[in-house]
Order: C-alpha cells, then structure tokens, then sequence
C-alpha cells in the first residue's frame, strides 16, 4: 500500500518504536519525561497509552542509574530504548554509556550483547545556550563499540529507528530537536515527510546522495542536510553543480559513497553542527586523503562550531553554525579555487 | 525571630524576584503569539521561572554575607537576585546583550556573577559539588565563609547530589544544601520519581542533620537556615534543608503542562507564600501596611529599571562568539 | 463537500483567542480517509490533532502557521 501521509520525524520515530513494541515483548523504554509527556522533544508521544508504564517507565533525573539499568537489562535479555534527554546531559552518565554499553561485548569476547539503544536529541539555533545545544556526533562515534546514528529526516528516522532496535549493539540514535517538527520550535520544510505506515528498516552504514552534483561533493548529516540543499539550490542558479551526500549513520561510517563521489566532483566541503577540531569533519577528510589525494582538484573544506561553546545570544549562536550562506560561500571558493 | 529589617528585606526580595519573573514571563511571549516558536522574540530560549519558589530564596539568603558562595540551578533568578546578582545586567544577559554578565554567552541558565559569589548550572544537582569546593576553599583559608548549593527535589536522585553530601559531611565543610521541593521533575510527580516522601531524612545517611520546611513557610525556613549557617560558620560542618515550595509556571515557558492535576496552581496560589509574610508581619506589627507598599514600589522600579535596560543594550558583535572561551 | 473545523470548547477561548495550524499531515490534494488525523494545531503550548470527519480528497485552506480559532474551517474534503 502507497501512502501520502506526512509525518514530522518525531512521530516517526515514535510509531517506529511502538511497530517494535508490538512485535518484539523484550522492547522498552525508559527516561526522563518520556511517559505522560511523551518525550519532551514528542519521540515516544501515544507509548504510554498503548504499552502501559511497565513497558513505558518515566524515571528519576538519574541517568546514571536507568542507564546503566538499561545496560543490565540489554545484558539480560531485553531490548530497552533508553532516552537521554539532551545528549549535553552524557556527561553525568557517561560511564555507563563508553565503558559499559559500549565495551562489554568486546570484554566477553563476543559472548555478550548489549542490545540498547541510547536515544537522545541534539542541535541548537534556538538559543538555549551551551549547556543544551551541542551534537557531539564526533564524541560517541569517537569511541569504539556504539554505532551511531544521525537522521535529517522523518522516512530515514522511522527506518533507521526500526534497524536501531533490532540491532544486537548499542546505538546512539541521535535526533535533532529543530527537525522534529515540534509545534514550538521551528523546522526545515524537508525534515517531515511521506512515511508509510508499514514497518521498514533501513541499513546501517549506507549514506544517501540526496542531491546530485558534478562540481564539488557536500558531507553531511542531520540538520545541515537541509542547510546544505538550500546552499546547493542557490548555487544551481550560478551553474555550480554540488552533490549533497546525508551520512544518516556515522558509525558505521559509508565511506564508498564519499569515495566515489569526490571521485566524480574532486571537491570536497565537509559541514557538521559538531565543533571542528579532532572531529567529523577532520575523518571525512582523512577519508579521502588516505584514500587518493589526488582526486582532489582543491583544498578540502570544512564548516563546523569553531572550538568554542555554543553561545546563548542569538547573533552568536547564528555566527558559530554552518548555514546555507557559508556553505555556498565555502562551495563557490573551492569551485573557483579561491 | 527574625528583626524587622530582615523581615522587610526578605519581604521585598520576594516581591522583587515574583515581580521579576511576572514581567519575564510577559517579555518572553513578545514575538512568540499566535505561533509559540521558542528560538523566536525579545528572549528565546527555554525559560524555567520560580513564581512561588521565592521562600526559599530569601529565608535562606537573608543570612549570607557577599563573601559566602551560592550556586543555584536552571531555575535561578530568584536565589541570583537574593544573592545581590546585579540586577541589570542580569536581565541585559537574558536578553542575550553585550552589556550582559557574560556579554550574552551564557543566558538565562548560565548566570555568573564573581562580584555576587554566585553561578548556576543546567544540568542538574551538578551544582553541589562546586558548592562543597566552595567550603573547602574557605576552610583552607582559614576564613568563616559558608557555601549554598540549591537544586531541586528531583536533583535529589542524582549520584553527584549524593557524592556531595558524603564529602561535605566527611570533611565537616560549612556547606548548605537547601532542595527546593516544588513536587516535579518536569512532568514526573516526586511520588513517582523518589524512593521517600521527604529528602530531608536522606541526611540521616550522612550523618547530619536534615530539617523539612513545610508549606513553603518563610519564617520556619528563615529560623533552619539560621542555625544551619551558624552551624556551618562555627566549623560544625553541612546541613540538609528541604523546603516544600510551589511552582505557578510551567517547568518551562511552553510547558503545555497537561500532566498537571486541574486546580493545582489555584490552590497554591491562594497560599501563596509572599502575601503570608506581608500579611503576618503587618498583623504582629513588624512591619506597617505603609512600610511594605513602600517595599513593594521600590521592588517593582527596581525590575522595571533592569529591563529598560536590558532593552536599550546593545547586541553583541558576531565574533564576540570567539572570545572569552580560556582565561 | 465536508469542513474540516475546529471544535469549539478544545481550550479557553477566552483566554487565548487564536492559534495556529502547527503541522498538516496530508498534503493539499491528497486523498485522506474517514477519521483520518490530517492535522495538528497549537494554542499557546497546547497541541491538538485535528481528524477530518469524512473521506475524500483534501484541500488546505488555512496553510501551516495560520491562524485559527474555534469554528475555523481549516480545510475541506471533497468526497468526489
């Protein structure tokens, strides 16, 4: 069956999990908010009414505590979604997520999964400072063991989400609260999308060419996706030709369609909402250097948070991210070979 | 007993600090109708306000000196405006403005203020153990200082909150850790969040002493923290508060607050804790009807000069963004 | 032909007269069916989704972020 429903990705990613539930018993989840409040950013909005508070647990503000409990339990036979409200937040449960979930397969040489899915939102451009802004894709796909996963839009979230949860790993599914399609915050026209009501999944490790393009190759993911195909929009009217690729997973990272890409354009222009430096942006480079420096007909460029903390004010925070404007501007200068 | 003049300055910190999130929480809707976008008008952002909360604020506050450390939490203007946070540019970096404590980087979750000894934090119960350095700093100098940590009564589940505690009673540090109970974490009741009615006698854990404020009460709360200060600056080490306060606004503006039980707010406001003290102080005499209107305008010309301010600021440069991020 | 409306009594009008359409599902010109969710509207932070009473083909007549209030007819469908 066709369908033309729309869905803002929070809806999405919501009927992915309950299309799991249905199915799968050993599926639940756990957070702050996430019952009758149906996840502050909407990602599990109708569980509660559905599954009942023994599958769909609000907890304490001790993401130490549920999530290192989700690690167990993924240990012992279930398959827990767990939410970290904002992933800014990591930093008082980390522990349980880079030396917990992530290694105990590796220290079990294999005998142990940890099939959990640690759900979180990311992103700024609303002023909320730099406490509740950051990505840190660069972070967890930094450290080994978690797969992690970045959607830009509501047909990849509902199918990458479905993968997520069959997964026998940990993967940080990382949704960005502006593509949401929350009635109160703002969000691009192409974030919500048909979604068909059937249940789908999506492989890991397969990046999408949401654009085609024969001048330069745009590396994305997640919100500046959409920043990157206004960028490419407005650039096709002065004759450069930029393809746009979405990663939607970082880990595992599709490195052929980067490859093959540059190979065809010989430009590269990386862009991340993540800080610059030791990040994203910096292996996507790598990548292609390592692989053939020579397909590259100019310096490759990268646009991300210039190492600095996302600021509150709104003039500041603007001047920080990557947008349609500077990614055009970084197009058009390694086009013309500025 | 509090003296009169500890009553008239408790009283008018909270007029000023209800005063003050009234009129943020009308400056906050300013481009933001008929469409709620919260990354849009005068002040985006999230914003978490303290309507209610303002007892524990100043029945705490009225005992410190500007040499003692607070740190509050992401609901923190009430406690930074008893502290003596200087008020304009306080509100000029929750308008984002160059003029701003941290010249529009930080906001409204991000307040600090060395000259007030005073910062706060969005995370949550991570501002206890900054508070517990805070004593050990004046410990190890030998001066009689204390150190206020406020957080939540749902921060109260948080193994840092815990780790604080086991530290600041460990090293008998003059620490005072004042949870300001207002029965949600967000949309989640305490009932359903904490393992015991009352955090109060959590402290029983740590060997020290627990005091639970009932009723948002400013008097009872101002006779605890009293001791609790004493306590701590003789070198006696930390005390647990727990005050039963109220939250009139959503956890945040925006907050549909659906989760809430219809005619809970209506109910606390008709105890509402700041017309309780006015009414008390006038009926026993400390303070004339004439004394606390005076107080109340003052408050009032106060908050209203701050924001006038912050409106009239100036915006930062872009590349303001850049600085300040090392020493 | 159907109206789309929004009820009347859904919140205090009186407090907050207008909203906004904050999301529709459907495009302009798709074919919906019967209680089908077509849309979510929000009054100052309350959301609300909206089921067109009827099947048939949609047509949009307040766009997403206009304006609404109780009894607007935000869109019809025409059961062709």
């Amino acid at each position: 069956m066709t369908s033309n429903r729309i869905l803002p990705m929070s809806r999405a990613i919501s009927e992915a999990i309950a299309q799991e539930m249905r199915t799968d018993p050993s599926v639940f989840v756990m957070g702050e908010d996430i019952g009758a409040y149906g996840g502050i950013f909407g990602a599990t909005s109708g569980l509660l009414d559905e599954f009942g508070d023994g599958r769909v647990r609000d907890t304490p503000i001790s993401e130490t505590g549920f999530i290192g409990a989700g690690v167990g339990a993924a240990m012992s036979g279930m398959r827990p979604i767990v939410e970290l409200m904002f992933v800014d937040f990591f930093g008082v449960c980390m522990d349980s997520i880079y030396n917990l979930a992530a290694k105990n397969t590796y220290f079990s040489g294999g005998n142990y999964k940890v099939p959990m899915v640690i759900m979180t939102a990311t992103g700024g451009g609303y002023s909320d400072a730099g406490q509740h802004s950051q990505t840190l894709h660069g972070t967890f796909a930094h450290l080994p063991g978690m797969k992690v996963v970045a959607p830009s839009n509501a047909y990849d979230a509902k199918g990458l989400m479905a993968t997520a949860i069959r997964d026998d790993s940990p993967v940080m599914f990382m949704f960005h609260k502006g593509l949401q399609g929350l009635a109160w915050m703002a969000s691009p026209d192409g974030a919500a999308t048909v979604v068909p009501e059937d249940t789908y999944a999506i492989p890991f490790g397969q990046a999408k060419v949401v654009r085609e393009g024969k001048d330069a190759t745009i590396v994305t993911l997640s919100m500046m996706v959409h920043h990157a195909l206004d960028a490419a929009e407005a650039l096709a009217k002065e004759g450069i030709e930029a393809e746009v690729i979405d990663l939607r997973t970082i880990v595992p990272l599709d490195r052929d369609t980067i490859l093959k890409s540059v190979a065809k354009t010989g430009r590269l222009i990386v862009v991340d909402e993540d800080y610059k430096s030791f990040g994203l942006t910096g292996e996507i480079i790598a990548t292609v250097a390592e692989h053939d420096p020579t397909c590259l007909k100019s310096a490759p460029r990268r646009l991300a948070v210039p190492d600095v903390p996302i600021p509150y004010s709104r003039v500041m925070e603007q001047f920080v991210l990557p947008n349609a404007k500077t990614i055009a501007d970084s197009v058009r200068a390694s086009v013309k070979g500025a | 007993m509090p003296s009169k003049s500890q009553v008239l300055w408790m009283y008018e910190v909270m007029e000023k600090a209800r005063y003050y999130e009234d009129t943020m929480a009308a400056v906050y809707m300013e481009g933001k109708s008929p469409k709620f976008d919260i990354g849009a008008g005068t002040v985006p952002g999230e914003m978490h306000l303290a309507a209610g909360q303002e007892p524990c604020a100043a029945g705490v506050c009225v005992h410190l000196r500007p040499d003692d450390a607070v740190t509050a939490t992401h609901r923190p203007h009430h406690v930074a405006i008893a502290k003596g946070v200087d008020l304009k540019k306080m509100t000029a970096e929750i308008f984002g403005k160059a003029e701003g404590l941290a010249g529009g980087r930080g906001g409204h979750m991000h307040l600090l203020d060395p000259a007030a000894n005073f910062s706060c934090s969005g995370i949550i119960a991570q501002g206890t153990s900054p508070a517990v350095g805070a004593a050990l700093a004046t410990k190890m100098k030998g001066t009689d200082a204390v150190a206020v940590a406020y957080l939540g009564d749902g921060a109260a589940n948080q193994g840092g909150f815990h780790e604080a505690l086991n530290l600041a009673a460990l090293w008998k540090l003059p620490v005072i850790f004042v949870i300001e109970d207002n029965g949600w974490g967000i949309s989640v009741s305490k009932e359903k969040s904490t393992s015991v009615p009352d955090n109060s006698v959590r402290a029983a854990g740590y060997g020290i002493p627990g005091v639970h404020i009932a009723e948002n009460d400013t008097l009872k709360l101002f006779d605890a923290a009293k001791e609790a200060v004493a306590r701590a600056r003789r070198g006696e080490g930390p005390t647990l508060i727990e005050v039963e306060t109220y939250r009139y606004y959503g956890h945040f503006q925006g907050d549909p607050e659906t989760y809430r039980p219809k005619g809970e707010v209506a109910a606390l406001k008709a105890k509402d804790p700041i017309k309780r003290l006015r009414d008390a102080a006038i009926a026993d005499g400390t303070m004339t009807e004439a004394e606390a209107d005076a107080a109340l305008a003052r408050a009032k010309a106060e908050v209203d000069e701050a924001f006038a301010f912050a409106r009239a600021a100036t915006e930062p440069a872009p590349e303001d963004a850049l600085t300040a991020v090392f020493a | 032909m159907t109206d789309i409306i929004v009820p009347e009594g859904l919140w205090d009008a009186d407090v907050t007269p207008e909203g906004i359409v904050s999301n529709w599902f459907f495009a302009d010109g798709a074919t919906v069916s019967k209680d089908s969710v077509v849309a979510e509207i929000m009054v100052e932070k309350s959301t609300f989704d909206i089921e067109t009473p009827t099947g048939g083909v949609l047509k949009h007549s307040v766009p997403k972020d206009g304006v609404i209030r109780p009894g607007t007819v935000i869109g019809t469908v025409n059961a062709g």
